[in-house]
């Protein structure tokens, strides 16, 4: 028979990843839910995830290529921007999505015990649906151009690893820090529409190295995503390879993602009380 | 045979602080981390040094008044909200309770809601669909399995949700007052399935204000006042105890922390108001009384309907009325509503007062608080032109038109 002790006095500070494989059915259904509710309720469905990218895309493009003319080798601008696009948009939902996922999870938290990362987890995996999408617009206009992925292609899927490891470790520290302060609702677009600039997603960072000391580009790389973007466009096109500064990003993303869990669980306790 | 113990608490206590929000901004942190040597924090405890052991097989009624710490003895207990002292041991696996249809989703289908508050409520998806044919038949809506709960009765809607909720077979069983919704035939229904329940063994923990359902289903009451025991034993005692505890009235209720309600609307506060709009303590029989409820809306774009439940002192309701005239369509702010109850309906004794507010179509309940207030219907005999001077029996005493002619 099960037996749980529930003691005031111990503190639980070290997350409890089997009790989060207990729940894996509640993680399927909590991810499968957001994606019915996501996608086929609208009317005009899987479309939107189409639109939105495409949209995006091409403004990029019109902006960065035709009116500031920057330069991206070999690869035009288009596909150049769509690779870079497709894990950045992946990263920006997952942020959206899970900064606010705790509080509109409230009417569960009050009622229901369950491990609470689950939630911000769920969103990662539904945000893989748009990643996906914007990987086919990738590969469709690889094939429009003519253009085969570079030797160093098997490096891919390590750099969209970071990148989903990037994007749940931000996730998880929004979600919870959001819980406490609201005003990261209101941060976390703000951050989105800036790290779209800060990223190397419509430039390649040789555009910023040489118009910036080394310091700067140091705190450049802070940014999780400039690494993982500049990886991962590099493993498919070459040209421009990260170079050590890429191993700042790297050492951010696992900082925060394993920091984000021991302040997930510090907060999970008490989230009932504050949502 | 000495019975195993399925739940054992010892000194527990939960602590909140209130006075400011508590969700705070990031700039009132800051300005408080400056402040803090010179704030006086307002604190209380909601469950204080409760102890008492649960035996594999009991039904346990939790009773007691509005903010006597039952809701929070019963969040401790499902772990949704840690303990600040003391230690709960429990011995068999838990399933609670605390609303129907947690989690269920109106854009989706019953179907899909029966997997999505099984899995929520602990169920694994296996479980469930084991089950689920049992399920649909218990709930009587197999016709509409497929079509989004939004487009549900109200009525559907929580007999969808009670079924799954009645179909988790936990060792230990904690339930909130769910059984309050619902029409009768489906209370009685889900009465039954309890009691089932605790015939095959399993402890049940059971939050009422139905001082009828305590008597029959439970075998062991605990009355609570201001977060302590007051009163352990069998369950007609605890409840004749609460009852006779119960007398004063309590006119007004307001909360600060822990409002009652959703994301959407939030229940602020209550009073018994007289025709003038003063705060009355109570009522008499032959004036016209007021219950003035104060609540918010979070969110635009709802058009939820006020009502008012009127229970007697037993928990029995008198009539619920909701405002049904027109739509409302509420931007966000603070509301005020009151109904008006009119002289001469009420009979003399002690009324208790549930506050509800709910969004139709699709269905969601945003609050329904039971015993916001308790006034006493007070009646001075002498008034009465008949000369009748014994308490006249009845829920309600209206003043009817009689017609009494002379036939031959």
């Amino acid at each position: 028979m099960s037996k749980l002790i529930i003691n005031a006095n111990v503190k639980r500070i070290i997350p409890d990843f089997k009790e989060l494989l207990r729940y894996k059915d509640l993680f399927y259904t909590l991810a499968w839910r957001d994606f019915r509710v996501r996608y086929v309720q609208t009317t005009v469905g899987f479309l939107w995830a189409f639109v939105q990218p495409v949209v995006t895309l091409l403004i990029l493009t019109v902006v960065f290529n035709k009116f500031a003319n920057v330069d991206t080798g070999n690869v035009p601008h288009l596909v150049f921007t769509a690779a870079s696009l497709s894990i950045w948009t992946y990263f920006a939902f997952v942020l959206t999505n899970s900064g606010s996922s705790i509080i509109s999870s409230q009417g569960m938290i009050k009622k229901i015990y369950f491990p609470k990362l689950i939630i911000p987890l769920s969103k990662a995996v539904v945000g893989l649906i748009d990643f996906g999408i914007a990987f086919i617009i990738l590969l469709g206009l690889m094939l429009y151009y003519g253009i085969m992925p570079e030797s160093t292609a098997w490096m891919a899927p390590i750099f969209i690893i970071i990148g989903m490891i990037a994007a749940l470790g931000v996730g998880i520290w929004l979600s919870a820090l959001t819980v406490r302060y609201r005003d990261f609702q209101h941060i976390v677009p703000f951050m989105v529409q800036l790290g779209l600039y800060a990223t190397p997603v419509a430039y390649p960072v040789s555009a910023a190295s040489k118009n910036f000391p080394d310091w700067f580009m140091a705190l450049y790389y802070l940014n999780p995503m400039a690494g993982v973007v500049q990886g991962f466009r590099w493993s498919l096109f070459g040209g421009d390879p990260p170079g050590n500064m890429m191993y700042i990003s790297i050492g951010v993303v696992v900082l925060i993602f394993i920091s984000g869990l021991f302040y997930f669980k510090k907060v999970e306790d008490q989230m009932a009380d504050f949502v | 045979m000495e019975k195993e113990i399925a739940i054992k608490i010892s000194n527990l206590g939960k602590k909140y602080s209130i006075g400011k929000e508590k969700t705070g901004s990031l700039r009132e942190s800051l300005s408080n981390t400056f402040k803090r040597s010179l704030k006086i924090k307002n604190e209380f405890w909601a469950v204080k040094d409760v102890s008492f052991e649960v035996l594999k097989g009991d039904v346990i009624g939790i009773v007691g008044k509005n903010g006597a710490g039952k809701s929070t003895l019963l969040k401790l207990l499902s772990q949704i909200t840690i303990p600040t002292e003391g230690i709960i041991e429990i011995n068999g696996r838990v399933a609670s309770l605390l609303e129907v249809g947690t989690g269920f989703h109106p854009e989706l289908t019953g179907r899909e809601n029966i997997f999505l508050n099984g899995t929520i409520l602990g169920m694994s998806r296996k479980e469930v669909k084991a089950k689920f044919d049992e399920i649909v038949e218990f709930s009587g809506v197999k016709k509409f399995l497929d079509t989004a709960v939004k487009h549900y009765s109200s009525g559907m809607y929580v007999r969808l949700a009670f079924s799954v909720a009645a179909h988790l077979e936990p060792e230990i069983l904690i339930i909130d007052e769910v059984l309050s919704v619902g029409d009768a035939e489906f209370q009685k229904k889900c009465l039954g399935k309890m009691k089932d329940v605790s015939e095959q063994g399993r402890t049940v923990l059971f939050v009422s204000h139905n001082m009828n359902a305590v008597n029959t289903l439970c075998n062991k009451g605990v009355l609570l006042e201001n977060g302590k025991i007051t009163a352990i034993g069998d369950a007609a005692t605890v409840v004749d105890k609460y009852l006779a505890n119960g007398r004063e009235v309590l006119a007004v209720q307001t909360w600060e922390i822990d409002r009652p309600g959703d994301e959407i609307a939030k229940l602020n506060s209550c009073r018994l108001i007289n025709e003038n709009n003063t705060l009355i303590e109570y009522a008499e029989i032959h004036k016209k009384i007021g219950i003035e409820y104060i609540f918010e809306i979070l969110e635009d774009g709802y058009s939820p309907i006020p009502n008012v439940h009127l229970n007697t002192e037993r928990g029995e309701k008198a009539f619920i009325s909701a405002e049904s005239q027109e739509v409302n369509y509420f931007v966000r702010g603070v509301y005020k509503a009151v109904v008006w109850i009119p002289p001469n309906l009420l009979n003399d004794g002690v009324y208790t007062v549930d506050l509800g507010l709910a969004s139709m179509a699709p269905y969601k309940l945003h609050f329904l608080e039971q015993h916001v207030i308790r006034f006493n219907v007070i009646e001075n005999i002498s008034n009465r032109p008949s000369g009748h001077n014994q308490k006249i029996q009845g829920v309600l005493r209206p003043l009817l038109n009689w017609s009494i002619e002379k036939r031959k």
